[in-house]
């Protein structure tokens, strides 16, 4: 007995030094940077939060879930644990809104990379889909000068960002005005005078579906002339599928993001082009922004109350400085 | 043969009707591809209808091809591992698992369905553990190890066997061999069939489930690294999500009954050929709208479970009038 209870004694000594150990003056300002998933695309944004943070001297904590649901969750933990701001990569802009309102009535609350426009969120950092598609649409007629047809990949489509990025590539090849409200539906053909859409195919993440739809458009299409992969793994994938069909400059490959296997690509010249986001600056003004709002310093968001960060081109001519960079942005230099 | 005759109508049904009305299905491109894909999830197949024979399930299968998919590049690019000890080293780790799930099932009696499960969390979440969540790659090298899962033997110049069929038919022959020329493939399906009759007929049957469930995870292991191999790189948040599910329906469409004691190894891999037939199907045939796909191989799978079960009643009244 008396053992036991020396060491429950000794234990609640310990905790009481522990707790002790925590106590810092006043407490930092803490603030959750959300991604839409796991990619090393948020790897670097998550880079660009941390420098912001130990800038400001605040915490930065960054959520990487894998679905709305997960998101949704994860945020609602986050807020039980206690936060001062969130930036977040919206999953599901519209059936989500209404969490993201009761987000924003209890912290401050922005996002950035895709979204909610309906929601109560302060300012959205990011790139215009629709423009970055554009972008995209570019590299695809520099790729194909003569006209041709085109197949483009991607992970999913709900997302705010992937209809945009899709829209925007469709819009520049048919040479259309710029509207970035319009829709295509994803099943049918979009023919212009010297492009043609053929389909746009998503794989859910699964990367052996992701090459296999690669593979079955081949044998379908044998005359495209440009496979377009929307999201970073996706070119990737494209440039297997390609390898083992033997048809690697054959069919043109113009990318998204900026994943290993495709900047190699620009490199040996097995993929035109790429368009880059910058994640690193997404995830560096995100928590900038936060802190200021939760200072009531003045955050300097403009009336549009979208912060753009724009997209770049890559191609062979600044491939390898591009990539210089990323690296060391990646092991967070 | 007449368990199988079921599926193998679907599958000559779907593959024909594919052939009519999908663009350019028959090319030799195509049928490459097919025989690939098949393979792929034939291996992992093969090793889950053990499993199913004795009775059980493995819902880790997904899980396993993420841990060994991801640990392949992991060991060889990031620690710079040989594939020769590499290689050998995540099959015994897969061989371990399925040891660990064996003994939990029979030793302390745990269900099945529980062991796995909680496979299934623990080895994805390991891995995106140890991997720190980044995805794993071969980033351009190892071609001579990933020409394994990604180039074919040519017969003519058009056309090739892909060297994971050549790998699925040497281990589909090995386990037709075991569960058909073997004491301990009778053993199975006796213990499957009621476990304890096999017991009281002096069956080791602990030892017989232990090895069904070793064999499961060592082929989901294998299958996993040709995955990988296959497709170059793998994400550890994703990489075989619900493949334990492609396996088993794969599995049970070949015959094999989810109460154990049935399954043959032809009708698993026709199963396995089925699913991958139809994917293709809805890729190449233009009016099925892609978004729609599961709905449609939901449906199919489902017509010909009912037509079989149709054709076997039909079967046993006319041999009960007989």
């Amino acid at each position: 007995m008396k053992i036991g209870t020396r060491l429950i004694l000794g234990l609640l000594l310990a905790a009481f030094a522990l707790s002790g150990c925590g106590e810092k003056g006043p407490e930092k300002k803490k603030y959750g940077v959300v991604t839409t998933g796991v990619a090393s695309f948020w790897d670097i944004c998550k880079t660009g939060a941390e420098h912001a943070g130990a800038e400001l001297d605040v915490e930065v904590e960054v959520l990487f879930p894998n679905d709305g649901v997960e998101q949704k969750s994860k945020m609602e933990d986050m807020l039980s644990r206690g936060v001062d701001g969130i930036a977040a990569a919206v999953i599901d802009p519209v059936n989500q809104s209404e969490f993201f309102d009761e987000v924003a009535d209890r912290v401050e609350f922005i996002t950035m990379d895709t979204d909610a426009p309906d929601s109560k969120r302060k300012v959205y950092i990011g790139v215009d889909n629709y423009d970055a598609g554009r972008m995209c649409g570019q590299l695809v007629k520099e790729a194909l000068p003569d006209g041709g047809k085109v197949v483009m990949f991607i992970g999913r489509l709900e997302q705010d960002n992937s209809k945009r990025r899709r829209q925007g590539v469709i819009d520049e090849l048919l040479d259309r005005s710029h509207d970035s409200s319009r829709f295509d539906v994803p099943g049918e053909v979009q023919k212009g005078d010297k492009y043609t859409v053929l389909a746009t195919l998503t794989d859910e993440f699964d990367r052996a579906k992701g090459k296999a739809n690669a593979e079955d458009m081949l044998t379908k299409h044998p005359d495209v002339g440009c496979f377009v992969g929307l999201f970073a793994y996706n070119p990737p994938l494209i440039l297997e599928a390609l390898k083992q069909a033997k048809k690697l400059n054959v069919v043109k490959v113009v990318g998204f993001d900026e994943e290993g296997p495709t900047l190699q690509g620009i490199i040996d010249g097995t993929v035109h082009g790429t368009v880059v986001q910058n994640p690193y600056e997404y995830g560096y003004q995100s928590v900038k922004v936060l802190h200021a709002l939760a200072t009531g310093a003045d955050a300097e968001i403009p009336e549009n109350k979208f912060i753009n960060i724009p997209a770049r081109q890559i191609r062979k001519d600044n491939v390898e400085t591009f990539w210089a960079d990323l690296n060391k942005k990646l092991i967070g230099e | 043969m007449k368990k199988i005759l079921g599926i193998l109508i679907t599958l000559v049904a779907v593959y024909v009707l594919t052939a009519m009305v999908g663009d350019n299905f028959l090319s030799a491109y195509n049928q490459e591809k097919l025989l690939e894909r098949t393979a792929l999830f034939g291996i992992l197949s093969i090793g889950v209808a053990f499993v199913i024979i004795t009775g059980g399930i493995d819902l880790s299968i997904g899980s396993v091809v993420c841990l060994t998919g991801c640990g392949l590049p992991w060991l060889m690019v990031k620690h710079e591992w040989p594939p020769a000890i590499a290689v050998p080293m995540v099959l015994v780790v897969a061989a371990l698992i399925g040891l660990s799930h064996g003994l939990l099932i029979t030793k302390l009696n745990l269900q099945p369905f529980v062991v796995t499960l909680c496979g299934l969390l623990i080895y994805r979440g390991l891995t995106r553990g140890f991997t720190e969540d980044q995805t794993q790659g071969f980033g351009g090298e190892f071609s001579g190890l990933r020409a394994v899962a990604n180039e074919k033997i040519s017969l003519t110049a058009e056309f090739g066997i892909p060297w994971t069929w050549v790998i699925l038919v040497v281990i589909a022959v090995m386990a037709w061999i075991f569960l058909n020329k073997t004491i301990y493939g009778r053993y199975l399906r006796a213990l499957g069939n009621n476990e304890d009759a096999a017991r009281f007929s002096g069956v080791n049957t602990d030892r017989m489930i232990i090895l069904a469930y070793v064999f499961s995870s060592m082929l989901a292991g294998l299958g996993g690294m040709l995955f990988v191999m296959n497709v170059g790189s793998a994400q550890p948040s994703n990489f075989g999500n619900f493949y334990e599910l492609y396996a088993i329906a794969a599995a049970v469409l070949g015959g094999c009954s989810l109460r154990g004691g049935e399954g043959t190894i032809l009708g698993v891999v026709i199963g396995a050929a089925v699913m991958r037939v139809l994917y293709n199907m809805i890729n190449l045939v233009t009016w099925i709208p892609t978004h729609i796909e599961f709905a449609v191989v939901g449906a199919v799978i489902l017509v010909a479970v009912i037509s079989d079960e149709l054709v076997k009643r039909a079967a046993a009244r006319r041999r009960v009038r007989g």
